[in-house]
């Protein structure tokens, strides 16, 4: 009978459990929606940006600009890793920490010295465990950033690698290529090693620009906003995966409640016949001796 | 006739895509209009006001934040960090973001060059905002 009992306790447990998943991937579902499209539009920016690269590029300029240069020996670094601020997201936040460590030590090797910036707090959590020491953490972006408060963090690096401060910028993050396919990586944002320019210019016709003010000043404007657009990027392509990994791992719990429910409900339906079952014994039985 | 249209994108999303039938800009130095037919033209913004007309001769302003200008045939594509309709901005706010960018204490002269952006900002905003 207790047994019974029990198991109904947790087939409860589990159905409740079962509705949180559900829920918790349909809202992943609609954030992910949301973030897609944030997604697509920023990505018209940076289409238009690199086509005036490639306006610049046919304007017989040749191009420098010190966010272009690399550094012959590089020996201060930044890196900023993107993580989730909440769990229950599947491996996200692990492969990309991952990266992280195995970032670190390479750098190390190198005698390259470093700072970390960690944004999120389960690489925060993760960074105190791991006893490593970071310069920055946020917690203020969420599944939208915001271009502005991204921005804040460009304008620093770019400053920061133009005084000399630092000679790289990488940042660990998740990379959004299809929504099938996610990976972390850590990828290298300064110097910058190619502006994308020039893309698919061949077939049209050469126009004649007239630059205001001129060539140069333009290119020393639309570097650092080519490296902002790139970095804002990265957060968005962070925001997209973490929510697609949130919606994959509630799927996949929320299949496994359903399992386990399944076999709690077969168990407890076996245990209740069990117990008629030997009711009805007890029954006869005691008839059979009253006669 | 020669057509003009506008593309106004942002890094968050694109706030406008349509014909228009003059457009005028700020640039770094100063304003510039564009009507169709425009020459190609690059050209680097400043802040101020994004000013269109469309062909029934309504008008729509933007207050844009930066950014760059790009003339191409007939289209006008306008490239700035930040865009936000000039209907939208209430006096009260932007008085009070002056205040704010007045009470940063700068340390250093990168900070003062923020600062400093950010007021002018904030006072570029309070004249298009005492408009309406």
């Amino acid at each position: 009978m207790a047994n019974r009992r029990l198991l109904v306790k947790r087939l409860k447990a589990v159905r409740n459990i079962r509705k949180i998943t559900r829920t918790m991937e349909l809202i992943a579902t609609s954030r992910f929606k949301k973030a897609m499209d944030r997604a697509a539009e920023a990505a018209e920016y940076t289409r238009k940006i690199s086509e005036i690269v490639g306006d610049l590029g046919r304007a017989n300029l040749k191009f420098s600009h010190p966010l272009l240069e690399k550094r012959a020996e590089e020996k201060k670094s930044i890196l900023l890793v993107l993580t989730s601020n909440r769990g229950l997201c599947g491996g996200y936040n692990a492969s990309v920490l991952r990266q992280t460590v195995a970032h670190i030590r390479g750098l190390k090797e190198k005698g390259i010295e470093y700072s970390i910036e960690v944004s999120g707090k389960r690489g925060t959590k993760f960074m105190n465990f791991q006893k490593i020491s970071f310069a920055e953490s946020y917690t203020h972006f969420e599944d939208q950033p915001k271009f502005e408060e991204v921005e804040v963090l460009a304008g620093r690096y770019v400053q920061d690698y133009i005084a000399g401060r630092i000679d790289r910028l990488d940042v660990a993050y998740t990379q959004f290529v299809s929504s099938s396919k996610q990976f972390a990586v850590v990828e290298s944002l300064l110097p910058i090693a190619s502006l994308g320019g020039a893309a698919g210019s061949k077939n049209e016709a050469e126009v004649d620009y007239e630059f205001l003010p001129s060539a140069e000043e333009i290119l020393a404007e639309i570097v650092p906003a080519a490296f902002r657009a790139k970095l804002f990027k990265c957060f968005l392509d962070a925001a997209v995966s973490e929510q697609i990994a949130r919606m994959v791992a509630m799927k996949g719990a929320t299949e496994n409640a359903d399992e386990m429910a399944g076999s709690l409900k077969q168990q407890y339906n076996r245990a209740r016949q069990a117990g008629i079952t030997s009711e009805l014994a007890e029954i006869i039985g005691g008839a059979a001796a009253l006669e | 006739m020669a057509e003009l249209s506008l593309v106004l994108v942002t890094p968050e999303r694109t706030l406008f895509d349509k014909p228009v039938a003059s457009i005028r800009v700020p640039l770094f130095d100063g304003s510039a209009g564009f009507y169709p037919g425009r020459a190609p033209l690059v050209g680097r913004l400043g802040l101020g006001e994004l000013r269109l007309t469309d062909s029934s001769g309504a008008s729509e302003s933007y207050f844009i934040d930066g950014g760059f200008v790009q003339v191409k045939g007939s289209v006008v594509s306008v490239l700035t960090n930040g865009a936000t309709p000039v209907a939208e901005i209430s006096r009260k706010a932007a008085a009070a973001k002056i205040e704010e960018a007045k009470a940063i204490r700068a340390k250093s002269d990168e900070e003062f060059a923020v600062a400093a952006r950010r007021l002018e900002k904030a006072r570029k905003m309070l004249v298009l905002a005492g408009k309406d």
